[in-house]
């Protein structure tokens, strides 16, 4: 059955597109709530979305980031089922911490506070990210409390640890080499042209299980099928 | 009637798909020219006459900014909104500042119909 899915699994051309123009909005109302907190634009790249296998996707993020980065980690569960990632690479989350209290603190007193900040900032950016979803859809889900990891990207992406939160909702009796992800990387980074020290960049992560990425392509077929 | 033009330059198909449904429901009596990034639009509002141009921000090769201006220097006075999920102020202030107008996507029927408040004749 698992088998059959997997290969049957794809979306079309114009279904990816559709895709990432929603995703395309949700990070555009995310960016729209970080500009107001950091008090400057925030600017966007041009989305690059991949249907890949968890272990790639831990590939895809170790080629471009460095090994250790930061994230807020959000999941959501009911009719679509999934994690979230915002991540800053490990020197980055300190900027914005920095930035978004407007002041020079000592490194000691930044990194104290840095967990509470960036969790913070992390439910704004993916709950605005992600309720973009219900706009376009009829599906619902529910957030779960926001988490704070650091740590390499294979810890970020770690199967087991997004296992362990949606084991419930995850397709019974499915391998690991099953599992596929939506990654979802939107670059993004603050302009601050008076004092280029102070800009900071990260990307968006999201991950799907195999049953989420089922709804969304069937969501996808029921708004196309209307234009 | 003569029939109208307006433009629709977006590198989503879905973005471009929406926007030619809601001409097609609600305003039967324009016709839309397509394109999918700036070179595209260019190339294909060479020698016509346009009454709206709705432009996407973020699109390979040039922004919709640019796109813009270039447009208004071949047809000044042409009614050109910003077509846009980047909906920062800045963004905002930006679009304003060449004098075009700005809608946050999605889009719909009510927010084109207010675009075309602007357009001449």
């Amino acid at each position: 059955m698992h088998g059959e899915r997997k290969k049957m699994f794809r979306l079309s051309e114009l279904e990816e597109d559709a895709l990432k123009e929603f995703f395309n909005m949700g990070l555009g109302m995310a960016a729209d709530s970080l500009s107001q907190m950091v008090q400057n634009e925030v600017l966007l790249t041009l989305p690059k979305l991949k249907v890949v296998p968890y272990e790639e996707a831990t590939h895809m993020l170790m080629d471009s980031q460095e090994e250790k980065l930061v994230a807020v980690r959000q999941n959501f569960k009911g009719e679509l089922t999934g994690t979230a990632l915002l991540i800053f690479p490990g020197n980055e989350s300190l900027e914005l911490v920095r930035t978004l209290l407007h002041e020079d603190i000592p490194l000691e007193v930044l990194t104290e506070l840095e967990q509470e900040t960036l969790l913070d900032v992390g439910n704004v950016i993916l709950n605005a990210f992600l309720e973009s979803f219900t706009q376009m859809m009829s599906v619902e889900f529910e957030f779960e409390s926001a988490e704070f990891l650091k740590g390499s990207s294979r810890f970020l992406l770690d199967i087991s640890s997004h296992l362990a939160a949606q084991k419930q909702s995850l397709m019974e009796g499915a391998n690991e080499d099953d599992e596929r992800a939506f990654v979802l990387m939107m670059d993004f980074k603050t302009s601050d042209e008076e004092d280029t020290q102070h800009t900071l960049s990260g990307f968006v992560v999201l991950l799907f299980s195999q049953q989420a990425m089922y709804i969304l392509k069937r969501e996808l077929e029921v708004i196309l099928s209307n234009l | 009637m003569e029939k109208k033009m307006a433009l629709i330059v977006d590198d989503s198909s879905l973005a471009r798909m929406m926007v030619r449904k809601f001409f097609a429901d609600g305003f039967k009596d324009w016709d839309l020219l397509e394109a999918k990034d700036g070179e595209d639009a260019l190339a294909k509002a060479q020698g016509q006459s346009l009454h709206l141009a709705l432009i996407d921000f973020n699109m390979p090769g040039m922004n919709g900014i640019d796109l813009a201006e270039k447009l208004l220097e071949k047809q000044p006075g042409l009614a050109i909104h910003l077509v846009t999920a980047n909906i920062q102020e800045r963004m905002q202030l930006r679009a304003e500042a060449i004098g075009i107008g700005f809608i946050k996507k999605p889009i719909n029927q009510e927010k084109i119909t207010a675009a075309m408040q602007g357009v001449a004749g």
